[in-house]
């Protein structure tokens, strides 16, 4: 058999490296993304006339192409029509891209978690002399956003994957330096190999978070 | 009430983070803007040996010297940005990168867009044949016979402009292993490819293989820039660097230590 298995657990032990970049783009379009998103969701949860045609076009863009021609048309189309745009660095730009991309499912997953809300807990918002807003924070949102953690839990899943994109724009991320080390040694299969665990690890990391986020809000509230 | 309010305390660090970020990014684009006396080279990173990691993880290869030696000698600081090869001439256009040094072959249509350095590799189309026969020589003895190429590549299209009246069977591959190795067994009777890289095939691989004649042509690679006035004077400064390269031997050395034999020179005279 051709397989290395010393190439395999240094490349592990190499590759890390590259982690904290992947990791921080990954973590900054979260966190940025939930924030827009869940906002996002709300707005469109009221469905304002003519915002709500907006936000639509918005979400329906972005989850309807694939992240790597968002990423292209970003950082390569839009600094040629407005060279102001060109000074953006490969590292801000993936971080701004993946959070208005994940911002879009997030919202479209806060909306969906809103709706799934008796709509009497709004009612009963309202009757005790709650405004709009305060009832959709303080009753209708924390209801909801327990319904749309696991939800959340994919959706930076998928983030964390979809920075093995960023190398295309320069970024030597996990992906990127794989390939690098990949076209030395020609070991492709133990290098890929190393690459996938350690975003499978990362993967088990969030799921593992997810689990315990979900039974944290589940507190008090029979299953 | 206290778990309650985590989520709008989250939402409140992710809008702070967000806005944090946006306003930093442009920030930057006010102040970093100006051309600098550094020339941002883009390459792959991973096409060995022209542009690689060695076992320390540094960069290094045939490209990287000599943009290393054209540093040196312009005065010019040389900053290396490895990217996926996708990506690289989109950075180009964006003028994120001054040029891509990833062995471009200098194409027509590339000369219509960008402005081109003095050629620094050459190469050429080459054929194989069986190390046994000696009716492959060029083009025209390949009528009647079966050429392997890669599918969509130059040398497809070489093929079939000479082959006007379909006399030669073309045979597409998908990758260039399996067709040297129909052209060891006599599946087909010749494959085409670079020369340089038939080259290493022979060497390496053990098939009883030759190349057969001389180069079908010759093609030159070299660096390119975006065409503007500025880009012109920095060009014209590379290219009395890499003359001067040629001058001193420098680059006939650099060749040497990466492939054995000098790619620098001429295919064809």
């Amino acid at each position: 058999m051709n397989f290395d298995f010393n190439i395999l657990v240094k490349a592990l032990v190499e590759l890390l490296s590259a982690l904290p970049i992947t990791l921080s783009v990954g973590l900054l379009a979260m966190l940025i993304g939930l924030g827009f998103g869940i906002f996002i969701g709300i707005v469109r949860y009221f469905k304002l006339p003519g915002i709500d045609l907006i936000l639509r076009g918005y979400v329906s863009f972005f989850r309807g192409t694939p992240l790597m021609i968002q990423l292209f048309l970003f950082f390569f189309g839009l600094p040629q029509l407005f060279p102001s745009l060109g000074n953006i660095g490969a590292f801000e730009a993936s971080v701004l891209i993946m959070s208005i991309n994940s911002a879009a499912y997030i919202a479209e997953t806060t909306r969906a978690a809103i709706l799934s809300v008796d709509k009497l807990q709004q009612d009963a918002g309202l009757s005790v002399g709650l405004t709009l807003w305060q009832t959709m924070l303080y009753v209708q949102l924390p209801q909801a956003l327990r319904v749309a953690i696991p939800s959340f839990g994919n959706t930076f899943i998928g983030i964390i994957q979809g920075t093995a994109l960023t190398f295309m724009l320069g970024l030597n991320d996990l992906m990127g330096l794989g390939k690098m080390k990949a076209a030395v040694n020609y070991k492709f299969f133990e290098i890929y190999l190393a690459v996938g665990l350690i975003y499978w690890a990362i993967t088990l990391i969030i799921g593992q978070t997810n689990k315990y986020l979900e039974s944290y809000y589940s507190k008090g509230r029979m299953a | 009430m206290k778990s309650n309010k985590l989520p709008l305390i989250i939402i409140l660090i992710a809008v702070a983070l967000g806005s944090i970020m946006f306003f930093s990014t442009k920030d930057k684009s006010s102040t970093a803007s100006e051309p600098a006396e550094v020339i941002k080279v883009g390459m792959s990173g991973s096409y060995k040996p022209y542009t690689y990691l060695d076992e320390k993880g540094e960069l290094t290869g045939f490209d990287v010297d000599v943009w290393k030696e054209i540093g040196k000698r312009t005065g010019h600081e040389i900053e290396f940005v490895t990217s996926d090869f996708s990506g690289l001439f989109g950075m180009l256009d964006s003028a994120k990168l001054d040029t891509i040094a990833n062995q471009i072959t200098v194409t027509p249509e590339r000369e219509q867009k960008y402005l081109f350095t003095r050629p620094y590799v050459y190469y050429g189309a080459q054929l194989i044949s069986k190390d046994d026969r000696n009716d492959i020589v060029d083009l025209e003895s390949l009528k009647g016979k079966k050429v392997a190429v890669g599918l969509g590549t130059n040398y497809e299209t070489i093929i079939r402009d000479f082959d006007k009246n379909s006399e030669i069977e073309i045979i597409t591959y998908d990758s260039g292993s399996g067709s040297y190795q129909d052209v060891a067994i006599g599946r087909v009777d010749a494959a085409m490819n670079d020369r340089l890289a038939l080259q290493s095939v022979i060497n390496e691989s053990g098939l009883p293989l030759k190349l057969a004649g001389p180069p079908i042509n010759e093609m030159q690679n070299a660096f390119p820039f975006l065409n503007n006035e500025e880009n012109k004077e920095l060009v014209a400064q590379i290219d009395s660097a890499i003359d001067s390269m040629y001058e001193d031997g420098t680059i006939k050395e650099i060749s040497m230590k990466y492939f054995d034999m000098d790619i620098t020179e001429k295919v064809l005279n």
